[in-house]
């Protein structure tokens, strides 16, 4: 069954992310063999006043596909694990989705992204985790992390928000590679511009420092700017301040 | 000065796209942390926007460090 772990507020100004804290998760699940995981994305939250957060108000999510009866055992062990490793002054939430057993994604996604927007409380959150069989736990603190956890959740779901945590190691010849080697490397839905222009299989990129991919159409994509002055290559990966938006 | 102090915390005058003006505060800050890779939002390493103790707001960020 294909689940999705999503987690928030974990962190402190001293402790590691809560990205980081998301890839040990997934690599303990792997380490169980419970079941293969996806990669981490980081979803952008409102920033707003009367939202506690340690800095950026961010929640981490990933995919597993797992073994129906390993699940008891990844929910009781995710939910040690907050308690273990979030920081202290921390307000950790939990939420773990079982796609499969989703009667209504639309309502999981419109709360998504409306914790984008305006803010939501956790009686919110844990009302439409309950209607849907969504896990939602909180470690410490407030437990004001279960709204970020369940929005990731949506957010992840929706298939179009956010940035891959990490970066993309791309093998390149005197800082160029092909769209294709890249996308088959690392199974990318494509390569494409911001403004959404598919670049073609045999188009060639010049590769600048710790490219990061986006998740849209439910798939990573490498994005890619004009070079100013383009020749045999007409494009570059994104910057970070080119992708600050997703 | 880059900042100004309110009620105890700096605000950052130049907003969240302000680059240059973020990489020379960062510069000459001696608190400056580098934030964890997936929150940089710029290429230059060292920056206000990628620095652990910028805390961001709906305009701007907040630094969250005792320096003055």
């Amino acid at each position: 069954m294909r689940v999705l772990i999503c987690i928030d507020d974990t962190d402190n100004l001293e402790s590691r992310g809560t990205g980081e804290l998301a890839e040990n998760l997934a690599a303990e699940i792997q380490d169980r063999k419970w079941g293969h995981c996806e990669f981490v994305t980081r979803h952008q939250l409102l920033v707003h006043p009367d939202i506690p957060y340690t800095s950026h108000n961010s929640s981490m999510c990933f995919a597993a596909d797992i073994d129906e009866q390993n699940l008891p055992a990844l929910v009781k062990r995710a939910k040690a694990f907050l308690v273990e490793e979030s920081a202290p002054g921390s307000d950790p939430g939990l939420a773990i989705a079982i796609l499969e057993r989703l009667s209504d994604e639309t309502a999981l996604i419109d709360f998504g992204r409306r914790a984008k927007q305006v803010v939501l409380n956790k009686q919110n959150a844990y009302d439409l985790a309950a209607a849907h069989n969504i896990h939602l736990s909180e470690h410490g603190g407030t437990g004001h992390g279960v709204i970020g956890a369940l929005a990731g959740i949506g957010l992840r779901m929706s298939g179009n928000d956010g940035r891959l945590k990490g970066w993309l190691r791309i093998p390149a010849n005197d800082g160029v590679a092909k769209v294709s080697d890249i996308v088959d490397h690392f199974d990318l839905g494509g390569v494409r511009t911001i403004s959404g222009e598919l670049l073609a299989h045999d188009d060639l990129i010049a590769v600048g420092e710790k490219p990061k991919a986006v998740f849209l159409n439910g798939k990573p994509y490498l994005l890619v700017s004009p070079l100013a002055e383009a020749a045999t290559v007409r494009w570059q990966t994104s910057s970070r301040r080119e992708l600050k938006q997703f | 000065m880059w900042f100004y102090i309110e009620e105890g915390r700096k605000l950052f005058l130049h907003g969240q796209e302000d680059y240059t003006a973020a990489a020379h505060a960062a510069e000459a800050c001696p608190a400056f942390r580098e934030d964890v890779e997936e929150e940089w939002v710029t290429d230059e390493k060292r920056s206000c926007y990628n620095c652990r103790l910028r805390r961001w707001t709906a305009d701007s960020f907040q630094c969250q460090s005792s320096t003055e």
